[in-house]
């Protein structure tokens, strides 16, 4: 069975979400929501509520669609006139209101007109699958299970998928299948239980740490502090989580889980609903969309004043930055936070003890292993560590000591571990301890290879401070980017020529080079800190060297007389972006985010991104004649800093070609770079160098025109001007013509030449300033 | 018997030829400093050092204060010296006239206190203390005490200190003990003994204002736990009429090496009554307000004795006929050489005569700096200038009384036995600078400041001012082949600087112990860089006015040679310390401690 169509019916904020990602994947898909009251009597758009709903997709922030044009996969329509229209779809998932009776009605109606053997799925976040499938046709319980998404759909990794016991075990593979390799979802098999794995652990634990904010007396800037980063937990914390997610969501959640989870629920004994929360709710403070939450902006008398709630007085108040010794201390590990001392530190211990004391509990009640909790949690509420790896981190035995020594029950499965830790590695492999008290080795499904399981089982064949070379197999050696924020400097280049080196003809050991990394970010471009420290000491030589070997080491990427694949995700931005620019392919995580970003610290591109993309705009067939337009497109990204929000956009911007590849799960990103690498192995030929003729001053003089009218209008600032004018005279070669041809290397001494002379401005070293100091651009 | 002359010619030479000292004029506030209004306060300010102080030098330091029964008695002639250095003013010479202060920049308070220090170094401290008192005062100090305090440290009648050793703490401060109670009255009593006070007690002025550092009752551990008390000797009214004795006593005086015309006190504080200045617990921070500005006083001190030894060293070696120049006799008429033929003694001049006027030089551009810091309105050059003079602060400080001891002691070298009597005056000089290397920041710990905290601020923030235009220059005169003699040296060594101030920032990330391991060597070199660009500047500035045709070939003339002097024989010592840098610190880890 393979998807090739999908419905969704329900057109809020996760239904449509869901269909826009659907169509990330390339799948035509339906949207259906009721018909509303007003369209009914003035004969409106029937269809008004799928349709308003992919139109606000396509403006908004994070967008859903990862480029607009899938926006046109999206068929909106309701659920009177296109009904029918289900019985062309192979999947069908349900994302309506979370009520018992009108989804029972709703599938009633589905699995009339559905094709026989399409899968039917719900959304539902609250609702047993037992309960949907009752009163069900046979053939409807057959085909149905529960995908549960996390929001945004498009952002979010987890899909918990819930099969009942009569859900066919070939339709619950095809859509694991489809929502692993195409919607590139981390699967996580759940049962059927309340809140299922993510929500179950995740409710449990913001209750938790609310609770203890209120009864230890901190204040919600301390409270975030505390349960955020220190715990792997992302920044938001608590309650700038819940801000994100809407303070008015919580009794909805909490009231489903109330009314189904077991009586002896250790949630029952935590539960509570706060007057202040109430009092929030009712007045509309119910976070980012609503008038403000436990944060707010206030921009009453024209400053922007960060404000919070003062717990006991429910008023707010300006925000301060906490100061916790337990926070700062928390950097030598987990258990010096939680034996802290001081109210953070006692907070810390309690939130923990409580969360991950109920999530060992919750083993194999909710799920059959450890590591699937700890895989629901990382990719469901971006936790750094599922639970299991908390507790590994306090470690088995001092945790389970240390909860009895509370006076708190030790879960069944903690005495089991009996002092092992949830997680080992045997012989390389990655085990976990799972609900019998057996280790067993994380499965990794086919065609997933994970370098941190390389790292595991090996050591590397090169490494220095900053990089490593790994062998992952049949031939091929993979470059990992091991810096600070995977920031780009001499050894990586460095390490990058030595793979090279060991590749040699690639006839050899070696066939081919893979560059891929498991951080966040592929690179967000040079050490930007290093730069600076550089430019401080004018150090103008040893920085003129360091452009050099870039340029240097990217032209023998792209000229190797083997395969050199990039397989980023996250940020591959500046030096990055260049980086993929030379590359003989492009394996692309489709959540990469792609720019020539220099302008923005008053540079431009100098390891070869201004020649590197104005070869691309000249190669390019469909546009029309004469140097000048190739110029202008590729001066006009670079010069204002475009960054794709998608591998797809990033094709459209050229920074990746089209024939380079997308994957969409970024676990299957190395194996599909590396199958790539080998398949372009085979009878591998460089390509040809290339020359340019450029038509010199005259174009200059063009750009230069555009730029001052961009400074007329202000939209181009002073030093924008200066740093455009060196772009313009390097995109059109400077005093060239069109008579003259020029070679690679003659572009790439404009680039360094221009690029040293900026990097000496006041205003570029200001903007470099004051980027490492936000983060954000100086607009000098 | 030693002589002096303030360097008034030279002096002028930096402040308008290598500099243009008349950029202050355009600075508000400045608007009738012109050059011509400095050289005329600086010749007054030489001839009251050269008349009045040097004087009282050698007997002040013959006769040292006496303590009886609390009370100091400074040596014979300083409360008249003292009178008649407070009626010229010069005790509120850079101070704000709205206190009845001169106002004058900082630059010529600078050139100031270098007079001071080589006409009398015991007796500067005096108003030195004042002035430092003065600076935390009146940047933190409220209205009322600033309005009470102020007009009386300034016109001299009243005088200041700087409490902050103790018995247990030097260098840490955060291990004071001193305790301060508040009073009903929004006061605090003072409780507890400070050490190594310098002017904490004497006979100069009518009554002494303490700056106390003292810890709060709830005050927290450390540094952060400090508050800064002004307590005077007697308790002022509201209208500075002296009212009853305080609380705050002269224990004993300190029986020192030199500078024994200072008083250095023992300072029991009993329950003495002080207000708060600054914020509780930031005590520190508005020290430092007093240190930064001290530090560079400490500097000039350095160099202040530098000049006096080298001006007398100078004056012997002409005078004292011994042997024969080794190439045949120079003053065949006469029974011997005067020494100044020997290429050793040449050398010991020359270091000292190099080092004293690249120093000064170095001085000016600081000096010129920090009123441009405090006075020009556009806020990115105050940011630049104060910038410049951070970073610069503890190399002057280090260095110039690294070459203030060292001077004096070759200016002993050169007087021979006679160098190591009293008469002459030049072991005074040596024990008196000695002192300069190790108050206000021991020069071990100038060097961590300059690695630990100067050096990776804000990226490097602070190296830009010195290394930018360092760079630029050495760039424009490579290009010019009059200057290669000194700017290829000047590159050669700066380039050093480059490299290994990258290393210290690389390793020092890494391994503290590796950047303080390399700083003081580091601020020795930086400091040699310094110079050398100075002496190329004043070479350059030299050789056009040669080339002018002006006048005073002789001066420039001496100045180019004392160039290629610095070039040759001084700046090369920063290749050793490179080396020296580079081996880093397991040399010096590798040792147990009880292998010692």
């Amino acid at each position: 069975m393979e998807i090739k169509s999908a419905a969704v019916i329900g057109s809020g904020v996760m239904g449509s979400g869901i269909a826009a990602h659907i169509a990330n994947a390339g799948i035509p898909v339906l949207l259906l929501d009721i018909v509303p009251d007003t369209a009914k009597a003035a004969g409106g758009d029937r269809s008004g509520l799928a349709r308003g709903a992919v139109d606000r997709m396509l403006k908004a922030d994070p967008a859903p669609f990862m480029h607009k044009r899938n926006a046109r996969l999206v068929t909106p329509g309701n659920l009177e006139d296109d009904i029918a229209r289900l019985g062309e779809v192979d999947w069908i998932v349900e994302a309506v209101v979370e009520d018992q009776a009108v989804k029972a009605a709703l599938y009633r109606r589905v699995d009339a007109v559905r094709k026989p053997g399409s899968a039917v799925s719900s959304n539902t976040s609250t609702i047993p699958l037992a309960n949907l499938v009752a009163g069900q046709s046979e053939a409807f319980a057959r085909d149905f299970m529960i995908t549960h998404f996390f929001n945004p759909p498009r952002y979010m990794r987890l899909l918990e998928l819930v099969a009942g016991e009569r859900t066919r075990p070939d339709a619950l593979a095809a859509i694991e299948r489809f929502a692993d390799m195409r919607l590139g979802k981390g699967v996580v098999r759940c049962k059927d239980r309340p809140g299922f794995i993510a929500n179950r652990i995740g409710t449990f634990w913001i209750q938790s740490a609310v609770n203890g904010a209120m009864d230890l007396g901190l204040s919600v800037e301390e409270a975030d502090a505390v349960v955020g980063r220190p715990m792997g937990i992302p920044k938001t914390g608590v309650f700038g989580l819940i801000d994100l997610v809407g303070l008015d969501l919580m009794p909805h959640v909490a009231r489903s889980l109330l009314a189904t989870l077991p009586p002896d629920d250790a949630y029952r004994g935590l539960y509570r609903d706060p007057e202040l929360f109430r009092r929030m709710i009712a007045e509309g403070y119910t976070g980012r969309k609503g008038k403000g939450g436990f944060y707010r902006l206030n921009t009453e008398g024209g400053a922007k004043v960060k404000e919070a709630i003062d717990l006991s007085t429910g008023r707010y108040r300006r925000s301060d930055k906490p100061k916790l010794a337990s926070v700062d201390a928390a950097k030598a590990g987990l258990r010096v936070l939680v034996e802290h001392e001081d109210k953070g530190g006692r907070y810390a211990r309690r939130v923990l003890f409580q969360t991950l004391a109920y999530a060992a509990s919750l083993v194999p009640e909710i799920a059959d292993d450890p590591a699937s909790v700890d895989r629901a949690m990382r990719l469901g509420y971006n936790w750094k560590y599922g639970p299991f790896e908390l507790i590994d981190q306090l470690g088995t035995e001092w945790f389970a000591e240390a909860l009895e020594a509370e006076g708190h029950a030790v879960p069944a499965l903690l005495r089991k571990a009996a002092g092992r830790p949830f997680y080992r590695v045997e012989d390389g492999r990655l085990q976990c301890l799972e609900a019998g008290g057996a280790y067993a080795d994380l499965a990794r499904p086919e065609g997933v290879l994970l370098l941190s399981d390389v790292k595991r089982r090996s050591k590397p064949v090169a490494k220095n401070g900053s990089a490593a070379l790994w062998d992952i197999g049949d031939g091929v050696l993979c470059l990992e980017f091991t810096s600070k924020m995977n920031a780009l400097d001499t050894d990586i280049l460095g390490l990058c020529q030595q793979a090279l080196g060991l590749v040699g003809d690639g006839s050899g050991e070696w066939r081919a080079l893979v560059i891929h990394n498991e951080a966040d970010n592929f690179t967000v471009g040079a050490n930007l800190g290093l730069a600076l420290f550089a430019v401080n000491v004018a150090l103008w030589p040893q920085i003129d060297q360091m452009v050099q070997m870039g340029q240097e080491t990217y032209a023998a990427l792209k000229y190797a007389p083997f395969p050199v694949v990039a397989a980023p995700s996250g940020m591959a931005l500046g030096g990055g972006c260049e980086m993929l620019l030379h590359c003989a392919h492009v394996q692309a995580h489709a959540e990469t985010y792609v720019g020539l970003v220099e302008v923005g610290v008053g540079l431009i591109p100098g390891w070869g991104g201004c020649k590197e993309m104005l070869l691309r705009h000249t190669a390019d067939g469909k546009r029309p004649g004469g140097p000048m337009p190739p110029i202008a497109a590729a001066f006009e990204t670079i010069s204002t800093a475009k960054v794709a929000k998608s591998a797809a956009e990033a094709k459209d911007l050229k920074y990746l070609r089209e024939s380079d590849g997308i994957t969409m799960n970024r676990d299957r990103l190395l194996a599909d770079a590396k199958a790539r690498a080998l398949a372009l192995a085979e009878g591998y030929r460089p390509p040809e160098p290339a020359e340019l003729r450029l038509p010199g001053p005259t174009a200059k003089v063009a750009l230069d025109l555009a730029v001052e009218g961009f400074r007329a209008t202000g939209k181009a600032t002073s030093h924008d001007v200066v740093v455009a004018g060196a772009l313009a005279e390097v995109l059109s070669g400077a005093d060239t013509d069109v008579t003259r041809s020029l070679t690679e290397d003659d572009m790439l001494a404009l680039e360094r030449e221009r690029f040293m002379r900026l990097i000496r401005h006041p205003a570029t070293i200001a903007r470099i300033e004051h980027m490492l100091a936000t983060g954000k651009p100086l607009r000098n | 018997m030693p002589t002096y002359k303030a360097p008034l010619r030279d002096v002028r030479f930096v402040l308008n030829e290598l500099f243009d000292v008349a950029e202050l004029a355009s600075l508000p506030g400045h608007e009738e400093h012109t050059p011509d209004l400095i050289e005329a306060v600086l010749e007054e300010g030489a001839r009251i050092c050269e008349n009045e102080l040097f004087p009282l030098n050698q007997p002040g330091d013959e006769e040292g204060c006496r303590f009886e029964n609390g009370v100091v008695y400074t040596p014979k002639g300083f409360k008249e010296a003292y009178r008649t250095f407070r009626e010229g003013g010069w005790t509120g010479l850079s101070a704000d006239p709205a206190y009845g202060g001169q106002g004058l920049p900082n630059t010529v308070q600078f050139v100031m206190e270098e007079f001071t220090s080589s006409a009398n170094l015991s007796f500067g401290m005096y108003p030195g203390l004042s002035h430092g008192a003065y600076n935390a005062l009146y940047r933190w100090g409220t209205q009322e005490l600033r309005d009470l305090y102020l007009p009386r440290l300034v016109d001299g009648t009243w005088s200041g200190t700087m409490c902050l050793t103790e018995a247990h703490c030097g260098t840490d401060l955060g291990l004071i003990r001193t305790r301060a109670v508040p009073a009903e009255d929004g006061s605090y009593r003072i409780t507890g003994t400070k050490i190594f006070i310098s002017a904490g007690e004497h006979d100069l002025t009518e009554n002494i204002v303490h700056l106390v550092l003292a810890r709060l009752p709830d005050a927290p551990a450390g540094t952060k736990g400090i508050s800064l008390f002004v307590v005077p000797k007697f308790l002022p009214g509201p209208d500075g009429a002296l009212g009853p004795r305080n609380g705050a006593f002269c224990g004993s005086i300190e029986h020192k090496m030199g500078i024994k015309a200072s008083s250095t006190c023992v300072m029991n504080f009993e329950d003495a009554t002080g207000w708060l200045v600054g914020e509780p617990h930031k005590g520190m921070r508005a020290m430092f307000t007093m240190m930064n500005a001290a530090r560079l006083g400490v500097a000039m001190q350095g160099l202040g004795l530098g000049e006096v030894s080298y001006q007398n060293a100078v004056a012997y070696a002409r005078d004292r006929l011994q042997g024969r120049s080794l190439s045949g006799a120079k003053a065949p008429d006469r029974p011997a050489d005067p020494i100044i033929v020997h290429p050793d003694v040449r050398k010991n001049l020359l270091t000292m005569k190099a080092c004293n006027e690249g120093a000064r030089a170095l001085a000016a551009w600081i000096g010129l700096s920090i009123d441009r810091a405090e006075k020009h309105p556009d806020p990115a050059i105050r940011q630049e200038a104060e910038d410049l003079v951070a970073l610069m602060t503890p190399i002057l400080k280090a260095y110039f009384t690294d070459h203030g001891f060292a001077a004096a002691n070759l200016g002993v070298q050169v007087h021979g036995g006679h160098g190591y009597i009293r008469e002459y005056g030049m072991e005074q000089f040596v024990r008196d600078a000695r002192i300069a290397q190790i108050y206000e920041g021991a020069n071990g710990i100038q060097a961590l400041d300059l690695v630990g905290r100067k050096l990776p601020q804000d990226m490097g923030r602070l190296l830009r001012r010195f290394f930018h235009p360092v760079s630029a220059y050495i760039e424009e005169r490579m290009e010019q082949d009059a200057m290669a003699e000194f700017g290829l040296p000047l590159m050669r060594a700066f380039g050093k600087l480059q490299q290994a101030t990258a290393l210290i920032a690389q390793k020092g990330l890494k391994d503290p112990d590796e950047a303080a391991a390399a700083s003081t060597d580091y601020l020795r070199f930086f400091a040699l860089v310094a110079l050398g660009y100075m002496w190329a500047r004043m070479a350059e500035t030299a050789q056009a006015r040669l080339a002018a045709g002006t006048g005073e070939a002789g001066f420039y003339e001496t100045k180019v040679k004392t160039a290629r002097f610095y070039f040759a024989k001084l700046l090369p010592e920063t290749e050793a310390l490179f080396r020296t840098i580079v081996a880093g610190a397991k040399p010096l880890m590798a040792l147990e401690a009880d292998a010692f």
